[in-house]
């Protein structure tokens, strides 16, 4: 499957979409297709019903943090597609939230690929990215009525350390963080 | 009455006597055993109605989907039908003229309930 | 009873025994576990209640679908702090004697998962545990062996006096405080009075050079 022809086609189909090939520099050289928001829906759409791609089967979705890209940084959601007819895959598909505090809504790819429903849900509970159109966002890994995105590359879990036998860097700052403090506090013992 | 007809009962007596006791000496143990040395200690999630762990939540007196009136049906047919048709067979011989038509028309019923549901696909296993 | 005048009387052929070690007796010999698995220490769990580690050799193989029939809570595997007030309520709804016997890294200190989000850092922070078992996950052959440490902490148990366990005690309740979900962690965070360790090991600095890459 050639990228370049892929995006072209798309471009064809989809008139005024902006999309963007995301080199992947690895040697497993998996490039990936960033797609615009306004038009992603449509053109997933495309990548679904055309023949020749047929692109009916998507395998993952997942989440990327990105907090110091661009100014106020992103949220990325990756879908992997594959065709179970034409025995093709993956074709990788990225989209980017506006920033990382209120405008985080993408388009919901579950009512194209219904596979997409739990995945959606944990990148929603763990990164905080808003689907648009999805039938049933809510939390599923963390209880409701938890605050948090625990994957966001900022976020801090509870002040709950005690004795770490193989500390090392983070953790290992924040338990002596922690019992400095219970040392001033005058040690709870 | 003569003594000698309540003696012979008098082994069954005994036996109800000490099957009696016998069923109730483990459980008087155990209460005196619990009186004595381990004391009861109910509290609120012991005593909850549900034991799958998560805590009950709403109310259990739901209005049921009416969809469920198939499985009173074809349990009717298949279940209380077959039931009845049993001592009907076997008094069958026996019956007065309208008990057999009294039964006919319970069984013309069901079956009428049968070709329904039939006629419904409800017998159709997706 | 004097272990000495016992065996003397033994070899006499005069069998002597005490109620304390009848009722012990029969508890550590009908041990009835929790059908109740978390993760892939369940698995293990299942294999030793099989035929080849056949844990019915220790009148164990009844595991018993509700708490209100078991006597044993076997934590098999990571506890999540979603699934923690489900565990503790399941304990508090076993009846006396209850014992918990924590199987792998996971529920004994939250294991590799230790600082992950969402896994409690050992079941012990709610409920009394009276076996902890290391590995992950242990063999069958390490949770017989829990098992029997459990059978002899059962057969020491004293029926009378000051130094009789929990279940004798009118005055200690059998229930543990269920831990509510709260915005951030679970609420509270641990029971004190089961869980007020603070061990103060201070982690030790990496000395220089030791584990930072390009240098050797």
């Amino acid at each position: 499957m050639n990228l370049e022809k892929v995006k072209s086609d798309i471009e064809a189909a989809v008139p005024g979409c902006r999309l963007q090939i995301v080199v992947n520099g690895s040697p497993s050289g998996q490039h990936s297709l960033l797609l615009d928001r306004e038009h992603a829906f449509a053109v997933a759409k495309f990548l679904r019903d055309d023949p020749e791609l047929c692109l009916d089967y998507c395998s993952n979705v997942t989440g990327v943090d990105w907090p110091d890209t661009e100014g106020s940084g992103y949220l990325e959601v990756v879908y992997h597609l594959y065709s179970t007819v034409k025995k093709h895959g993956p074709l990788t598909v990225r989209m980017r939230t506006e920033d990382r505090k209120d405008a985080v809504n993408l388009p919901s790819f579950t009512p194209l690929w219904r596979s997409a429903e739990f995945q959606e849900r944990e990148v929603f509970d763990l990164y905080g990215v808003v689907f648009d159109g999805h039938p049933d966002l809510r939390r599923i890994l963390m209880w409701d009525g938890f605050e948090d995105h625990p994957m966001r590359k900022d976020y801090v879990d509870p002040d709950d350390y005690e004795y770490e036998p193989t500390a090392h860097d983070a953790v290992l700052k924040r338990a002596l963080e922690h019992s400095n403090r219970d040392e001033k506090a005058g040690g709870c013992q | 009455m003569h003594s000698v007809d309540l003696d012979i009962y008098r082994p069954i007596a005994i036996l109800m006597i000490a099957a009696v006791g016998f069923a109730i000496s483990p459980l008087a143990m155990a209460w005196l055993w619990s009186k004595k040395f381990s004391p009861r200690k109910p509290g609120p999630v012991k005593n909850a109605t549900y034991e799958c762990g998560l805590a009950s939540q709403g109310d259990a007196w739901i209005q049921f989907r009416a969809e469920y009136y198939l499985y009173a049906i074809v349990f009717l047919i298949f279940d209380v039908e077959a039931i009845f048709l049993l001592p009907f067979a076997v008094a069958f011989s026996g019956l007065t003229l309208g008990a057999a038509i009294a039964m006919l028309v319970f069984i013309l019923l069901l079956a009428e309930g049968l070709v329904w549901a039939w006629q419904k696909r409800v017998l159709v296993w997706v | 009873m004097d272990q000495k005048l016992k065996i003397e009387l033994s070899q006499q052929g005069i069998f002597a025994t005490t109620l304390e070690e009848v009722y012990n007796w029969g508890r550590k010999n009908s041990v009835w576990p929790l059908t109740f698995g978390l993760a892939c220490c369940a698995i293990e769990m299942i294999a030793t209640t099989m035929a080849r580690y056949d844990l019915a050799r220790f009148g164990a193989e009844v595991f018993r679908p509700s708490p209100r029939q078991a006597d044993l809570m076997i934590v098999a595997g990571t506890v999540t702090k979603k699934m923690a007030p489900q565990v503790v309520r399941l304990y508090n709804q076993m009846p006396e004697p209850k014992y918990v016997i924590a199987m792998g890294a996971c529920a004994i200190s939250g294991g590799p998962f230790k600082q992950g989000y969402n896994v409690l850092k050992g079941i012990d922070r709610y409920i009394p545990v009276d076996v902890h078992i290391p590995g992950c996950p242990p063999r069958p052959e390490a949770l017989i062996d829990a098992f029997m440490t459990l059978q002899k902490k059962i057969d020491a148990q004293h029926l009378t006096g000051d130094l009789r366990p929990r279940h004798l005690r009118a005055d200690t309740s059998s229930e543990f405080v269920v831990p509510q979900y709260g915005a951030h962690d679970l609420e509270p965070a641990k029971n004190p009075k089961l869980w007020n360790i603070t061990l103060k090991a201070t982690p030790t600095e990496p000395r220089a050079g030791e584990n930072e890459p390009g240098k050797s």
